[in-house]
């Protein structure tokens, strides 16, 4: 008996010892996250920069446009790349033009027009070593309208208050990432919006990247929002489509503005028409009456999601992707009669795809980056019973622009390049990397 | 194979061999401790589940554990417990320390990132003092009590949406959980 109240007065000490120090223990909790901080430069100093200066990394790529023997890729928000592309199997980067806040491009003979957050920027490129700005538009790009004011750098919401001077405006050059880490002495309510990492998950590319467009002039995409189609430069923003008469290459002209749609994403011309896709469909402006204002001629309506489009004579070619950015759950390519765009039985065939970006057709061979699935060549000669011919397995591609038996692709980590003269047996030239 | 079937693996082999080993050996005896018990810490109270099994010889005892552990987010700790008895009594105190590895299995409920999370494995620690109670053909009841920590990390990778016009970039976020708590089990050993 004796031996047993010992046992419990063992078991009770245990207990005590539970009990008693709980309160002192307490949990450490750190949160570590990525902040983006601004680096700032008077538009003043932006714009003198605006030149072309020694190569850099590929970081962060967006849109392409080939002109020639130069591929001209642009570095998001940053510049653009000036690509020696003489020899597809050792294409040279030769030069990097700063230039804070483009995102688009689009090329007339030497001229090369670029978006410098809100300001159009005409530069001769007739020496690609020695590129430099010939005219700059203020403020033409009001979505984009990105200019802050010194010297608290504040946001320069009020244009109408403060006088347009470069050198007291500020406009962003670069972003620095930094890991900051935050200590809790209890726990946290961890509540994430927009900042939060998970609810954007779709590769940075996507956003950007481009696909063919054919302007007569070299090639850029279907994701582009510029478009030179002979004497016109056209321009959308998330909801306008914007004319500037380039009759003289180096002084662009602002010939029209006007408002329609919403969440436009690309402008793609085609012969007289211009093929604009936005989130929620495809519409078609008519350039061949008056060019300087275009006019709707049709509209095709399909489910929420990102849809770069490309036309040939008879049909339009929409991939649609779902992702963050646009919404909606499709990933297909439709094809579309674009003789009749009024009509809105004028879907003819949907093809089930992966996650498909841009897209591009050379003759009758069309091919398709399919994200994660690579890049997809088909055999379109019949566009209502397309066959695959290849696959090319590997990098997660975003867009393409092909072209006399050359595919330039653009994808998550780098640029690579396609001999596909034999569709049948499509072997890589080159691959320049992101660094 | 995964690491956590790599080592759940191993420890099962171990199991195997300890066991065989002590039949041969009178100076070493194979012990298996089943416990369960309760984890109690600043989030309150979880209940955790734990085998270990080992070799003892005289008063030391070594092996390896496994177990569940569901405090603030459901882990499986794998680790290697060493103990030691003093007294010469049938019942005994006993002091025990356990460290190793914790291999997180996150609920849908308990995750705090909605897509791309990640949780690496990290350190896991037991210390504590116990009786044992012995019963009938080398059965004893185990009681003991102690600290235990475990660290829990949790990260998401991702695209973070752009912010005024600025480039979407790479984002990394992470939370780690040093979680501390006090320690109950009962358990038995054969």
């Amino acid at each position: 008996m004796r031996k047993l109240l010992l046992n419990q007065s063992n078991i009770g000490i245990l207990i005590l010892l539970f009990i008693f120090p709980t309160s002192c223990l307490k949990d450490r909790i750190t949160h570590t996250y990525s902040i983006q901080v601004p680096v700032y430069e008077t538009l003043a100093t932006a714009r003198a920069n605006m030149k072309s200066g020694p190569a850099t990394e590929l970081k962060t790529i967006g849109k392409v446009y080939v002109q020639g023997n130069y591929i001209f890729l642009n570095e998001i928000d940053k510049g653009i790349h000036v690509i020696d592309n003489s020899d597809p199997s050792k294409p040279v980067n030769l030069s990097f033009i700063k230039i804070p806040g483009n995102e688009d491009i689009a090329v007339k003979g030497s001229t090369m027009y670029a978006d410098a957050y809100g300001d159009l920027v005409a530069f001769d490129i007739s020496n690609p070593l020695h590129i430099t700005p010939k005219k700059i538009l203020d403020t033409v790009f009001t979505d984009r309208f990105y200019y802050y004011f010194g010297p608290n750098i504040s946001y320069y919401d009020n244009y109408t208050t403060n006088s347009f001077n470069p050198d007291s405006m500020y406009v962003i050059i670069d972003w620095i990432t930094k890991d900051t880490t935050v200590n809790y002495n209890s726990y946290p309510i961890m509540y994430y919006n927009s900042s939060c990492p998970s609810c954007a998950v779709v590769p940075s590319a996507t956003y950007y990247a481009a696909a063919n467009q054919n302007t007569g002039n070299g090639k850029s995409g279907s994701m582009a929002r510029f478009a030179v189609v002979n004497d016109y430069l056209y321009t959308v923003s998330n909801v306008s489509l914007h004319t500037f008469d380039v009759s003289t290459s180096d002084n662009p002209i602002s010939a029209s503005n006007s408002n329609f749609g919403w969440n436009i994403e690309t402008i793609y011309p085609f012969k007289n028409k211009l093929f604009i896709g936005s989130s929620s469909g495809v519409f078609i402006y008519d350039i061949a009456t008056n060019p300087a204002q275009p006019t709707a001629s049709g509209q095709f309506s399909h489910a929420r999601a990102c849809d770069p489009v490309i036309a040939d004579d008879k049909y339009a070619y929409v991939t649609l992707s779902d992702g963050t950015k646009c919404g909606g759950y499709s990933n297909e390519l439709d094809i579309v009669d674009a003789t009749n765009l009024t009509n809105q039985n004028s879907l003819f065939k949907v093809y089930p795809l992966t996650h498909p970006e841009g897209l591009a057709k050379d003759g009758s061979t069309l091919f398709i980056c399919d994200g994660k699935d690579g890049l997809k060549v088909f055999d379109a000669s019949d566009a209502l019973n397309l066959k695959q011919i290849g696959h090319i397995g590997g990098p997660e591609t975003y867009d393409v622009i092909a072209e006399n038996g050359l595919a330039i692709v653009i994808a998550k980590d780098g640029i690579y390049e396609y001999d596909y003269s034999d569709v049948n047996h499509i072997r890589q030239l080159s691959k320049l990397s992101v660094n | 194979m995964s690491l956590k079937k790599y080592l759940l693996s191993a420890a099962c082999l171990c199991f195997i061999i300890l066991n065989g080993y002590s039949q041969k050996n009178k100076t070493l005896r194979f012990h298996s401790i089943n416990q369960l018990g309760l984890l109690n810490g600043q989030v309150g109270s979880a209940f955790q589940l734990q085998t270990v099994n080992g070799i003892q010889y005289k008063t030391w005892f070594a092996g390896a554990g496994v177990g569940l552990d569901y405090y603030k987010i459901r882990s499986i700790p794998l680790f290697f417990d060493a103990r030691k008895e003093f007294g010469k009594t049938n019942n005994v105190f006993f002091v025990y320390a356990d460290i190793g590895i914790n291999f997180p299995s996150a609920t849908d409920k308990e995750k705090v990132y909605l897509a791309n999370e990640k949780y690496p494995n990290r350190m896991y620690v037991d210390a504590g003092i116990g009786y044992k109670l012995k019963l009938k053909n080398n059965t004893a009841l185990l009681f003991s009590a102690g600290y235990s920590y475990k660290k829990i990390t949790e990260q998401s990778y991702g695209i973070v949406p752009p912010p005024y016009g600025s480039p979407p970039f790479d984002s990394f976020d992470e939370i780690d959980y040093n979680l501390e708590r006090l320690s109950i089990k009962i358990g038995i050993e054969f």
